[in-house]
């Protein structure tokens, strides 16, 4: 996908709030946007998004996308869960597969118990998860957060974070804003910077390319509790290549996110961690 | 565009909106109804009501999404195609409300038949057998929903974003609409209420003007939301 001479205004009165950006977003790129506030980092991210046209230039290639917005008002006449089965739907998954995703990201993000709740009834945090649950359960091949993390609990960011690394994992463009600097950190492939004037530039030195399976060292991570639910459970976490009883072999770069999301189940407890020797692949 | 459609019309059915709307022509055909008239009158006052139904409808599916559930529904399917949704949804529960009249107006209007026999089935019997009093009827009742829908979409966001605005120039628009003689809906009433015991097509040109009518102006809608979002004041 890319974004060719890309300029944003809200009316022909009115100021740009982004020029002249052009910008490549190859598959498996996870892209974080920066700049201060109100320098047009949701503008841009509405456009990336096809959200909304821009006023100049024009966006190619664009995957099937999912968009987490900033804030996440309910207001829709719909419980959680019917909201989400609809945009399943809207996003094209049919019949049993658009249930299956529903139930499976409302119970991935902590949501499961308030599924049945109006979203009007919903905290800002649950309305979050629900916003987070529509933009991922059709795997989208563009997935554009803004400030999705806020007002999440610590398990839901940690799953979220492994989410965003799964997207990217099977190729999809991720790019996002958040205010903590030290989101998603070492998994950053380019950063890009709005100035004042709305341009983007990229920050040199931002990223570190994401480090490919291949040439990837792996950490054995022992466990105790497991019970048989969230073994299954762990096979399909991003990064986790085999589960061999209580221990589980997960590459290096993703195992971070692992082991977040395994603390935060109940009652399972994390025995050792360590990198699997050379010969042992 | 199913999926689409079904997610529009739950928000329709679920949030209420469409109660008014509907009470409201119920009542205004019961009104057109109770003094016994001529089935072509009795269609042709059951048609111009459609004007504020449609407009009403197209009102509420314009303003039902909270911003950020518009924009998760414009990634996944499009800005463009999001709102024809939510267009075609209004226009669609008209062609229903419009269906439903007209059948109550063949039922308690006064029969076109001759020698009239009493009961529902003959009135049935002798709309289906003097079928151009029902056309034109309903061809009446179409140009009424298309200059409905438009007018709607017209007067409410993303053309007319403003609130206060927007609800007064709905209500201005269904008056002249009805009222002004350049208006299709208008043309096509008085053509066809211009012999009231034979009911006449209301003719080509108020139906084609009602069609391009629609065309621009949900064009125009659909170009403004895709293009002018309501991030405006806050942009960040």
């Amino acid at each position: 996908m890319r974004l060719e001479s890309v300029g944003k205004r809200y009316g022909l009165r009115q100021p740009w709030v982004v020029r002249d950006v052009s910008l490549d977003l190859p598959p498996g790129r996870l892209i974080r946007l920066e700049g201060r506030n109100g320098s047009g980092k949701s503008t841009l991210l509405r456009v990336a998004a096809g959200v909304s046209l821009p006023s100049a230039g024009r966006v190619t290639g664009r995957p099937h996308t999912g968009y987490v917005p900033e804030r996440f008002p309910g207001g829709l006449p719909f419980s959680a869960r019917d909201y989400v089965l609809h945009m399943a739907r809207v996003h094209g998954l049919r019949g049993t597969a658009a249930v299956r995703g529903a139930d499976e990201w409302l119970q991935r993000l902590g949501a499961a118990g308030y599924a049945g709740q109006p979203l009007r009834n919903l905290s800002k945090g649950m309305c979050q998860k629900v916003a987070i649950a529509q933009a991922l359960l059709s795997r989208p091949g563009l997935l554009i957060l803004d400030e999705a993390w806020t007002g999440l609990d610590q398990a839901a960011r940690g799953t979220l974070d492994a989410a965003v690394m799964e997207r990217v994992a099977d190729g999809g463009a991720v790019m996002f804003v958040d205010h903590e600097q030290a989101r998603l950190a070492g998994r950053i492939s380019e950063r890009w910077r709005l100035d004042g004037d709305g341009r983007v530039s990229a920050v040199p030195g931002g990223g570190t390319d994401h480090p490919t399976a291949a040439n990837e060292a792996v950490v054995i991570i022992e466990l105790a509790g497991l019970e048989p639910g969230s073994a299954a459970q762990l096979a399909t976490l991003a990064g986790v290549l085999s589960c061999d009883g209580a221990a589980i072999r997960v590459t290096a770069g993703l195992s971070d996110d692992v082991l977040r999301q395994v603390l935060s189940w109940d009652g399972v407890h994390v025995v050792t961690v360590r990198a699997a020797q050379a010969g042992g692949r | 565009m199913i999926a689409l459609l079904r997610y529009q019309t739950a928000i329709l059915l679920r949030s209420h909106r469409w109660i008014f709307p509907v009470i409201a022509y119920g009542l205004l055909i019961s009104v057109g109804a109770a003094s016994s008239t001529p089935l072509a009158e009795g269609l042709d006052w059951s048609a111009a009501m459609l004007v504020p139904v449609v407009a009403f409808l197209t009102r509420s599916m314009l303003t039902a999404e909270p911003d950020a559930a518009r924009a998760c529904v414009a990634a996944a399917a499009g800005p463009v195609r999001s709102q024809l949704a939510a267009l075609l949804t209004a226009l669609g529960t008209g062609v229903v409300a419009g269906l439903a009249g007209a059948s109550f107006t063949v039922l308690t209007g006064e029969s076109v038949a001759t020698h009239p026999g009493s009961g529902a089935f003959s009135k049935i019997d002798a709309t289906f057998a003097h079928p151009q009093v029902l056309t034109a009827g309903l061809a009446t009742a179409l140009v009424c929903l298309l200059v409905g829908s438009a007018a709607g979409a017209l007067c409410n966001p993303p053309l007319l974003r403003h609130p206060g605005a927007a609800m007064l120039a709905t209500l201005a628009a269904i008056i002249l609409a009805l009222a002004a003689n350049v208006s299709p809906a208008s043309a096509a009433l008085r053509r066809a209420g211009a012999s009231p015991q034979t009911a006449s097509w209301p003719g080509g040109v108020p139906l084609l003007a009602a069609v391009c009518l629609l065309a621009v102006i949900w064009g125009a809608s659909l170009y403004a939301g895709a293009r002018r979002d309501t991030r405006a004041a806050s942009a960040t």
